[in-house]
């Protein structure tokens, strides 16, 4: 490990307690104030809930009743944590708190059992070897890089993101068909308008070349529309889902990618429905279209 | 603006009295399921430079049929139909249509203006097909439009003009890239007599400036106002008594 210049983390900062220990934690005013205080960390949601700050004292205690019978250990707020941008913590409703390591097993009572501690190398390529090193050596423990972890935990969301292309996948095409059958609409209701433009000697060209202008500019606005439409519901949906969630988490987003892909899509669809739509009329003769 | 500024562009034979239309002895069949429809009969006519024709008859007489003979964009089964010396039957279609933009102006009973272009882009979609410079067309569809008397409202959309204005915009059109020929197609019957009256003089003061106008109508006034009346029934010019 030495070898490997690795760190535990663990060991020289926090570990995220357990929901048992955070569960317990209670807070109040009449700590002795001979009591050395310990540190720990909360996040957001606990401080802004119980109305603690930074510096404030509490008891922590394995035992829910500890605040009632003055057990326990005094601790102080040393910093407040912001939540992570981590989907899979949406639907966890508990609060966490930070303790240092000693704290943490003192607490617990379990001076020898750790769950899980993350080690940080010093450069990616030893990842792998510092990996394959605990595996070896270490009894009982597993160690995983850090991205097979996140790959692991996001599967879920990996569905439901595939989920999201297929929906988005129908919602296109259903749009493109409705545009289609749209544009097939307006360019029919014009049959006289363009029977007279070839009367008078507008050439099928021409006339082509009109309608998929105006179609590709109908897209060009309805796209622009739709971008815009979509990056006010992006905000109205984040900031909705953000209270609701008490997360940094963005639920709805419009990229520039998003953006490029719209307009292409309505470009392209917008051109092609136009183009057709002419076609088919600038093959029927005039005098077909006048309904004569 | 001058009797030049409207009528044909000058032509070689511009000055000769060859007709601008010649129909020798033009058949037009319709086939309809099993049936024939005979639409014209033989129909023989000629029609000087600087002549005012107006073809009347009843619903179905074939007079229609003419008309679209006559502007290039129906052919005839049988016979032969010459405007302004060319037989125009023979043409393929691109050919009919480059025809018909240079020599033919057509003004329709309902006007069929580009709703969302103003009276003098109207005026001037002619002649940018035609390729004519933009500062030339401008210029055009300017006179154009004084001449039917709407030059102070060029910027005008058909939405935002009266059916006798719009119909004015389309005569306009029709002799943007001053045409041997103008046609018009009931051009009265959208309009209410009084308007109907002021198309009537403006057709009269176009003919009587040198334009060569045929009209089919079914308004005995409009028909009054023609040097020359054509009858017809069952697809067939009746002879003069």
């Amino acid at each position: 490990m030495v070898s490997h210049r690795v760190a535990l983390i663990a060991a020289t900062c926090t570990l995220l307690a357990t929901a048992a220990v955070i569960a317990s934690a209670q807070t109040t005013s009449r700590v002795p104030a001979a009591v050395a205080a310990r540190s720990i960390a909360i996040d957001e949601r606990f401080a802004e809930d119980e109305h603690l700050k930074v510096g404030d004292r509490v008891v922590i205690s394995g035992d829910p009743g500890a605040a009632a019978t003055g057990s326990g250990d005094t601790a102080v707020i040393a910093a407040i944590t912001k939540q992570g941008t981590d989907p899979s913590e949406i639907a966890r409703d508990e609060y966490r708190v930070r303790l240092h390591l000693t704290d943490l097993q003192r607490l617990t009572g379990a001076a020898d059992r750790v769950d899980r501690f993350a080690i940080r190398t010093a450069g990616g390529a030893a990842a792998d070897s510092v990996r394959a090193s605990i595996n070896a050596a270490a009894f009982g423990f597993h160690a995983y890089r850090s991205i097979d972890v996140a790959v692991g935990t996001s599967r879920t969301f990996q569905v439901v993101s595939r989920f999201h292309h297929a929906i988005a996948l129908i919602t296109i095409v259903a749009s493109g068909i409705f545009l289609l059958c749209i544009l097939l609409l307006r360019v029919e209701e014009r049959r006289r308008d363009i029977a007279a433009l070839r009367l008078i000697g507008i050439s099928r060209r021409s006339v082509v070349w009109s309608v998929v202008l105006e179609a590709a500019l109908i897209s060009v606005v309805g796209s622009a529309l739709g971008t815009g439409i979509g990056w006010l519901g992006s905000l109205l949906i984040n900031w909705h889902y953000r209270g609701v969630y008490r997360t940094p988490l963005a639920f709805a987003l419009v990229t520039p990618n998003i953006v490029v892909a719209a307009v292409v899509l309505a470009i392209g669809l917008g051109v092609g429905a136009g183009f057709v739509a002419a076609m088919r009329l600038v093959r029927t003769p005039p005098l077909t279209l006048f309904g004569r | 603006m001058t009797a030049s500024d409207t009528r044909a562009a000058p032509q070689g034979d511009s000055l000769s009295t060859a007709p601008v239309v010649a129909v020798r002895d033009a058949h037009r069949d319709y086939r309809m399921g099993q049936e024939v429809v005979r639409a014209l009969r033989g129909v023989s006519l000629e029609i000087a430079p600087g002549d005012y024709v107006a073809i009347v008859g009843p619903s179905g007489c074939g007079k229609s049929t003419l008309l679209n003979l006559l502007g290039v964009v129906d052919r005839p089964t049988e016979g032969q139909v010459l405007i302004q010396g060319r037989d125009v039957g023979a043409m393929r279609d691109r050919e009919a249509t480059s025809f018909r933009l240079r020599n033919i102006g057509f003004v329709f009973q309902r006007f069929y203006l580009m709703a969302m272009l103003s009276a003098r882009e109207n005026v001037e979609l002619p002649m940018a097909e035609a390729g004519m410079s933009a500062a030339a067309r401008i210029a055009r569809a300017r006179e154009l439009l004084d001449y039917v008397g709407l030059g102070a409202r060029e910027r005008h959309r058909p939405g935002q003009l009266s059916g006798g204005e719009q119909q004015r915009v389309a005569i306009a059109r029709a002799l943007a890239n001053r045409p041997g020929l103008l046609l018009a197609d009931e051009p009265t019957g959208e309009l209410d007599a009084h308007t109907g009256a002021e198309i009537i003089g403006l057709f009269r003061r176009l003919n009587e400036d040198g334009t060569t106008v045929v009209v089919v109508t079914h308004d005995g006034e409009l028909a009054a106002a023609a040097r020359r009346t054509i009858h017809m029934r069952d697809g067939q010019i009746i002879p003069p008594t």
